[in-house]
């Protein structure tokens, strides 16, 4: 698959997980399960987007590891404040 | 990776732009990780508000901007592609669209802050309503900064500044558009859909 086709098939997956995410947030009853996709959609997407429109897959290593670094604290922090939130 | 798609990309370990555009980007990236554990920190403080304050805002609204930020990074990684390719008219093109969903992203805000204030949701409303301002103007603040980068790498590339070559400040403009649109990547789930 060549650089062009790849970004596009990927464009139209992160366009249906988008309008999945607005799904689920718009019908879904809140909790762990909902929220667990939700933060895992959002690592995801941002994965996609640093490795294939941003080109870092095989970029300078060190810019690479912080943008993915981004998307491995953020989410975890993401289920860190959920969790925090709901204790009694 | 397979070897069409890896042959097309620039070589192994090398940086998109300039080392200059990306000290600004790890700022950019900085200052929204301090926005967000502005965040965090209040989710576990105000849990009721977090909880309910999603439902306050307009869904379709924070729907239409992440399509719009995520189809302008899908255009721009084209202009990229078209100008390796020597096509410049062609990579116009692409950047004439990252314009469009900038402006729509723009006009999509304003209706939204419109919007809320019909329906009372206000910053004053409490933690979460202030967040979420926070967030979202500062978001709109950095997609205004690139648009104006933007109309620049227009003007350049319609006067054959960048060749297949030569075209750092395209790669620079183009990393910075995906920056903010990852940022909004965040933004999007934590304000309109974690209940």
């Amino acid at each position: 698959m060549t650089h062009k086709q790849t970004v596009t098939l990927l464009w139209l997956l992160l366009v249906g997980l988008t309008l999945g995410g607005t799904l689920l947030g718009e019908t879904a009853q809140p909790g762990y399960g909902v929220m667990l996709v939700i933060v895992l959609t959002m690592a995801f997407k941002g994965r996609m987007v640093i490795d294939h429109f941003m080109e870092l897959k095989n970029a300078n290593r060190l810019i690479r590891r912080l943008m993915q670094a981004y998307f491995y604290v953020l989410p975890l922090a993401t289920v860190l404040s959920y969790v925090l939130s709901d204790l009694p | 990776m397979s070897t069409a798609y890896a042959e097309q990309l620039p070589a192994a370990g090398h940086i998109p732009g300039n080392k200059g555009m990306w000290a600004g980007i790890l700022c950019e990236m900085t200052e929204f990780a301090v926005l967000f554990t502005v965040y965090f920190t209040a989710r576990v403080f105000f849990p009721q508000e977090f909880r309910a304050g999603p439902s306050d805002l307009n869904l379709y609204a924070g729907t239409l901007n992440t399509l719009l930020m995520i189809s302008g990074s899908y255009f721009v990684v084209n202009a990229v592609i078209a100008i390796r390719e020597n096509r410049a008219g062609l990579s116009v093109r692409w950047l004439v669209l990252v314009l469009l969903a900038a402006a729509g992203y723009m006009l999509t805000k304003y209706l939204e802050f419109g919007w809320n204030t019909a329906h009372g949701v206000t910053a004053g409303n409490g933690a979460f309503y202030t967040v979420y301002y926070y967030l979202t103007l500062t978001h709109m603040v950095h997609v205004g900064w690139g648009m104006i980068g933007l109309l620049w790498i227009i003007v350049r590339t319609r006067s054959g500044a960048y060749t297949p070559a030569e075209h750092e400040a395209m790669e620079s403009f183009a990393s910075y558009w995906h920056a903010t649109d990852l940022v909004w990547l965040i933004i999007f789930p934590l304000l309109y859909l974690l209940r």
